[in-house]
């Protein structure tokens, strides 16, 4: 069990930069997850702390060594590929045996510490397979064992859900999050699915073309976005963002007349955030604005209306058992609280 | 036209190219090897022998034995070093590995010369007057200074088998790059962060899922070194002596030179057998599901 600091850190492959100068401080038994779109660099600092990847700049510290210099096998972590990573020769059972082998783990020791690590993803009638045999989640399991057959110092597991299908993706994170809970090992978990990074992390860091967005508990994340990227990344539908300028304590949306009180100082250029969650939907007229609605959708447990808001387009959610259809007119109101200022030109958070 | 018929009709100029050069002589070769078959002895052709011609090879010829013997020697140690030497280019040119694909280019020149021509440039190579190997081992090892490479029965084959392993080497590497490409990089870093070493993740990961493209690597290569000829005819012309005779040249030797054609058929349909397993497991690897 150990801390991460990275200091620094730099990636480059000729012009192109991968991960920029970024420093992190992974707690002792923290989950993080690295969250971010394709190419931002979450995958490529995970593989630096792995070893797999040169860092250009910057120091990898594992508990109080630095291991810039170490081979994978010599930083005591462990990984969970995203294509997993199995050794299709060999059976279930060796391949979770590997890691316990290769560091010449006595032999009367491995087999009880393989079927313990079986028994903890359920695995243990499969012992005897190749990872042929096996489908996706039960391959994604084997992985997860692996990796856990061991205590290392480190998880690394780098979006070990995406090759699963919907359904079996919301079990195994169910599980994934009761196994780490379980066994208290810090873990840096990449990933491009908010919802995993929501529901698995102690702290999130949201990357964006190599930099470090944001650093911070799902719930800061989420309530707290400090950027225009974080608030559009965040949160299923994304957060509603409407040009407008500020004045005289109103936002007006470009185009529009519409206004919502805001308290902020005036501004010729502002981007008002809003999730559809804080939108509340009443009958015309009585909300602070009319709007027409664009599109209804029933999505079973909630409904979403997209409206047309002056020249823009924004997303409500609204009741369960709101029935509505396209062209009615419904009355829209915002939380006053939850509402979100950013700067078009830095697409910084305008603090209110 | 049905197509069942526009079908047959569409292979068959295959299958007649096929029966005329590698059928039919294989099934007169058999016949020829029953025949007492000298070239110089007219009607010969057609005069039954039995089992002469095989139990004369085998009981008879200590020459015969010789041939067996080189050839079995020059498969084992050919196949085994350009394998081995392939396999470490491949590790090396593979990508991710530490040269890169300038170096490929460069290395599959030996390949684009004829066996004949690596015999000729060879031999002229091992001179005892102007050779460059010849000088160039002189120098490093001061003992072969003065040695006449092709005069001594042991040089003159090792030089058959350095020429074969040279001219051989990059196209096996080449299939080694695409094998080492297939194995799946998860695979290898898996094994690097489980904590194995670098020999480790070849010994257990990489070579295990290489086995199919090195057999099949292995299967090909012996084939072509149980039947290599050009390079010996032109290096060595078997010598001295007989001590870099293999099969083929001893099948060529008693054929063209001496004239027996169905001794030599004979000894060729020996060399078959070998033959017709090694192309069934090449097949067998080759045609494989998985």
């Amino acid at each position: 069990m150990a801390e991460i600091k990275l200091n620094n850190l730099t990636k480059r492959w000729g012009d192109f930069v991968g991960v920029d100068d970024q420093s992190l401080h992974i707690k002792d038994r923290e989950f993080l997850v690295l969250l971010g779109p394709s190419g931002c660099g979450k995958t490529t600092t995970m593989r630096m702390i792995a070893g797999l990847e040169d860092p250009t700049a910057g120091e990898i510290w594992i508990g109080d060594r630095m291991v810039n210099d170490d081979l994978p096998k010599d930083r005591d972590v462990a990984m969970v590929f995203q294509n997993y990573g199995l050794y299709p020769h060999m059976t279930i059972f060796e391949n979770i045996a590997y890691p316990l082998r290769v560091r010449g783990v006595d032999k009367s020791e491995v087999k009880p510490r393989v079927e313990k690590a079986a028994e903890q993803v359920e695995l243990t009638q499969f012992l005897d397979r190749k990872p042929k045999a096996l489908s996706g989640g039960q391959r994604q399991r084997v992985a997860l064992a692996r990796a856990i057959v061991r205590t290392p110092k480190v998880f690394l597991m780098d979006e070990p859900l995406s090759n699963l299908d919907a359904k079996l993706r919301v079990t195994m994170r169910a599980e994934l999050k009761h196994l780490s809970r379980e066994l208290q090992i810090t873990t840096v978990y990449v990933t491009h699915d908010q919802i995993e990074a929501m529901t698995l992390a102690d702290r999130v860091a949201v990357m964006k073309h190599g930099v470090i967005q944001q650093l911070g508990t799902p719930d800061e994340i989420y309530n707290d976005p400090a950027n225009l990227f974080v608030a559009g990344f965040i949160g299923s539908p994304a957060m509603n963002l409407i040009n407008g300028s500020v004045r005289n304590g109103m936002f007006v949306t470009t185009g529009g007349t519409q206004l919502v009180k805001l308290d902020a100082a005036d501004r010729a250029k502002a981007i008002l955030g809003v999730r559809a969650d804080d939108m509340q939907v009443h009958d015309a007229g009585q909300g602070d604005i009319d709007v027409t609605i664009y599109a209804f959708e029933n999505t079973g447990e909630s409904t979403l209306l997209t409206v047309q808001w002056g020249k823009q387009r924004v997303i409500a959610r609204g009741d369960r058992h709101l029935r509505k259809d396209q062209d009615e007119v419904v009355g829209i109101s915002l939380d006053p609280d939850h509402l979100y200022l950013f700067d078009p030109e830095t697409e910084d958070r305008i603090r209110i | 036209m049905r197509d069942n018929t526009l079908k047959y009709l569409l292979v068959l100029p295959a299958v007649v190219v096929v029966f005329a050069t590698a059928i039919w002589p294989l099934i007169e070769a058999a016949r020829l090897s029953f025949t007492v078959g000298r070239l110089n002895r007219p009607g010969s052709l057609e005069q039954y022998l039995g089992w002469e011609n095989y139990t004369w090879a085998f009981l008879e010829e200590p020459a015969f034995w010789n041939s067996v013997w080189v050839t079995a020697v020059y498969t084992i140690l050919t196949v085994g070093l350009t394998t081995i030497m392939a396999l470490g280019l491949a590790l090396l040119l593979a990508p991710g590995g530490r040269l890169r694909s300038s170096a490929q280019t460069l290395l599959i020149l030996p390949f684009a010369m004829s066996p004949a021509l690596i015999g000729v440039s060879f031999r002229f190579m091992f001179n005892p007057e102007f050779g460059l190997f010849d000088a160039f081992f002189g120098v490093l090892i001061p003992p072969l200074a003065d040695v006449s490479w092709l005069a001594d029965p042991n040089l003159a084959f090792a030089v058959v088998v350095m020429a074969d392993v040279w001219g051989w080497i990059p196209f096996l590497t080449l299939v080694l790059i695409g094998g080492l490409a297939s194995v799946p990089r998860d695979t290898v870093e898996a094994a690097q962060v489980d904590g194995a070493s670098g020999w480790r993740v070849f010994r257990d990961i990489t070579l295990p899922q290489l086995g199919p493209v090195l057999a099949v690597v292995i299967i090909l290569k012996s084939i072509f070194s149980l039947k290599t000829f050009d390079q010996v005819f032109m290096l060595t012309n078997g010598g001295p002596g007989t001590a870099t005779q293999t099969l083929s040249h001893y099948i060529y030797f008693n054929g063209m030179k001496y004239g027996q054609i169905g001794y030599s058929a004979a000894v060729a349909w020996l060399m078959v057998i070998p033959m017709i397993f090694l192309t069934y497991a090449y097949a067998k690897f080759v045609f494989r599901k998985n």
